[in-house]
């Protein structure tokens, strides 16, 4: 009863479960999946040959390889750079962006180095990287954080630059320190940009962890890839590379999760005071 | 002009030969504020009025200690101002509330800032938020507020300081004609049970007379006090600000004010100054 009451302001929900459906995006993303499925299927029943297997196949494979001991063995090693490389993307890159966010002067010396970070193709540092530091975890770790740490530290500076500076003038003249203006006024505002960061540096982790093994390493998740193509088994290629996309979609969904909960604010306030 | 005598009650803020010079962007010296002397005495309603860029903003904020001046020096019940102080608190036109805080938390930043424990700043905190009657309103953020409603948050985050000194600019300038109608009765009234010092900048003249013991009256380039105008119209002034805004004195002075300001802004007319 005093639920009831309590949620009277609220807009009333509405009961009709098919609207609900309706606004939801589950369905539309079920129904384009199953036409790209469909299509998927046709095309490799009519035209594919060795190396384009068929969506059932494919499902089946995945499924195999799921059960398969040596599938996890490589996600494991793989997975360790990704966490390494990631964990130092975000731990250098969110105190970084920050710091140049807030000091101009410091940015202008590191502009230089975010863009050529940004606009590298990053395939061409890894016979650098290669030939400086070898073949094992650390060239794959280092890979990883510099894939993802650009998105964590151009995100970081944003947000705090967007924190609105009045806030920071009405912080000193209530007397907090400076310790205090960076814990309680720009960190919080910025957490929903780092957060965006953090999402779109899981996307790019993931990826610069597949390549590295790819072109250079051959181990793990890139070194299954290799070797099924270089024994043609086209079914257990693109299961593993279905396993290394549904990964990634994991992650950043549970990125923006996370992003969600902690900044709800930030959509109500920008969606009211648009200034 | 300039200096005044208000020698009712001991002077609390005593401002003397107060300049203040800002560089702009150009490496040009704009003069905000020059020789401005004032005495404000303990417990009155001080409002201060002029034309827009008269450097209104900037005296509040060096009383404030928010930002150094060039000439002449403040003092606070005797005491220099060096900086922010829990003696002076600040009320905001864009009200600089928190987004991500509650209300609760935002009421309570100042205290925070100050160290005051959590047990007691939330009891002082509730109990402000219910004196601007937002009670009911503690976990709701400043997104879901009416401006209105933002700016009683403001007003309860300075107060909960207990300050000696309330700086008010423009506080009702960004709500609408009604809300700020009644925000005006409530300080008011707020002001009648618990005096303090207020320095209050406004835009308006009837809010000027509506709410102060003597007007300040500012004239631009330099900035500078030309006049101060005594209202010597009864208190308590909250119960019936209808009956008080028909009062011939009330419209004797309003009009004296406006005839002030429209010679200030003749003064500055283009072909004036060319001539
Ligand atoms: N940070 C700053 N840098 C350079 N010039 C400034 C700065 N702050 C204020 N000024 C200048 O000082 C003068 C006084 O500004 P101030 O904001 O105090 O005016 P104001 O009376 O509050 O105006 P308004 O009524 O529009 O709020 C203006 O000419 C303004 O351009
Ligand atoms: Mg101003």
């Amino acid at each position: 009863m005093t639920a009831a009451f309590r949620a009277g302001p609220r807009p009333a929900r509405r009961p009709d479960v098919l609207r609900r459906l309706a606004g939801a995006s589950l369905p539309y993303q079920l129904l384009t999946f199953t036409v790209f499925a469909a299509g998927w299927e046709l095309y490799a029943r009519g035209w594919g040959g060795l190396l384009i297997p068929t969506f059932t196949e494919t499902v089946a494979a995945t499924v195999e390889l799921l059960g398969s001991a040596e599938l996890w063995r490589a996600m494991y090693v793989s997975n360790q750079a990704l966490v390494l490389g990631f964990g130092i993307a975000v731990v250098v890159g969110v105190p970084a962006g920050i710091v140049l966010g807030r000091f101009r002067l410091l940015e202008r010396f590191a502009d230089v180095y975010l863009n050529i970070l940004l606009v590298t193709p990053m395939a061409a540092i890894i016979p650098l990287l290669m030939m400086s530091v070898g073949f094992g975890l650390a060239s794959r770790v280092i890979l990883v954080t510099i894939f993802s740490i650009v998105m964590v530290v151009v995100n970081s500076r944003t947000g705090v630059r967007q924190v609105d500076p009045s806030l920071i003038e009405m912080a000193r003249s209530f007397g907090a320190s400076e310790r205090q203006i960076w814990t309680r006024v720009l960190l919080p505002g910025a957490l929903p940009a780092i957060m965006t960061g953090i999402r779109l540096g899981v996307g790019r982790a993931v990826t610069g962890m597949v390549i590295v093994e790819l072109l250079m390493v051959s181990t793990a998740l890139g070194g299954l890839i290799l070797e099924y193509r270089g024994l043609f088994k086209a079914p257990l290629l693109y299961g593993t590379i279905v396993i290394i996309l549904a990964e990634a979609l994991l992650l950043i969904s549970v990125a923006r999760w996370g992003e969600r909960r902690l900044t709800r604010w930030a959509q109500t306030t920008t969606a009211r005071n648009a200034r | 002009m300039g200096s005044d005598d208000y020698g009712k009650e001991r002077a609390l803020i005593e401002i003397r030969g107060l300049g203040k010079s800002f560089v702009g962007q150009d490496n040009e010296t704009v003069e905000a504020l020059r020789d401005v002397n004032l005495d404000v005495g303990e417990n009155e309603f001080l409002t201060v009025l002029g034309p827009s860029g008269c450097g209104k903003t900037t005296l509040l904020k060096t009383i404030a200690g928010l930002i150094p001046w060039n000439d002449g020096d403040i003092r606070i019940d005797g005491t220099p101002v060096r900086g922010p102080g829990p003696d002076r608190s600040m009320v905001f036109q864009n009200f600089a509330l928190l987004p991500w805080a509650t209300v609760l938390d935002n009421v309570a930043f100042g205290l925070r800032m100050r160290g005051v424990g959590r047990a007691e700043r939330e009891e002082r905190a509730r109990s402000l938020i219910a004196m601007v009657g937002l009670s009911g309103f503690e976990t709701k953020r400043p997104g879901e507020l009416s401006g209105g409603m933002q700016q009683r948050v403001g007003l309860a985050r300075a107060l909960a300081m207990r300050p000696r000194v309330l700086l008010m600019d423009e506080p009702f300038g960004a709500v609408d004609e009604q809300t700020r109608r009644l925000l005006q009765e409530e300080l008011l009234s707020i002001w009648e049970e618990h005096r303090m010092t207020v320095v209050f900048i406004t835009h308006s003249m009837e809010e000027a007379v509506l709410l102060g013991d003597r007007v300040v009256l500012m004239s631009a380039r330099p900035g500078r006090i030309s006049e101060i105008v005594p209202v010597p119209l009864e208190r308590p002034r909250s119960s019936d600000v209808g009956a008080l805004e028909r009062s011939g004195q009330y419209v004797e002075i309003t009009a004296y004010l406006w005839d002030r300001l429209r010679d200030m802004h003749e003064e500055h007319r283009p072909s004036k100054v060319a001539g």
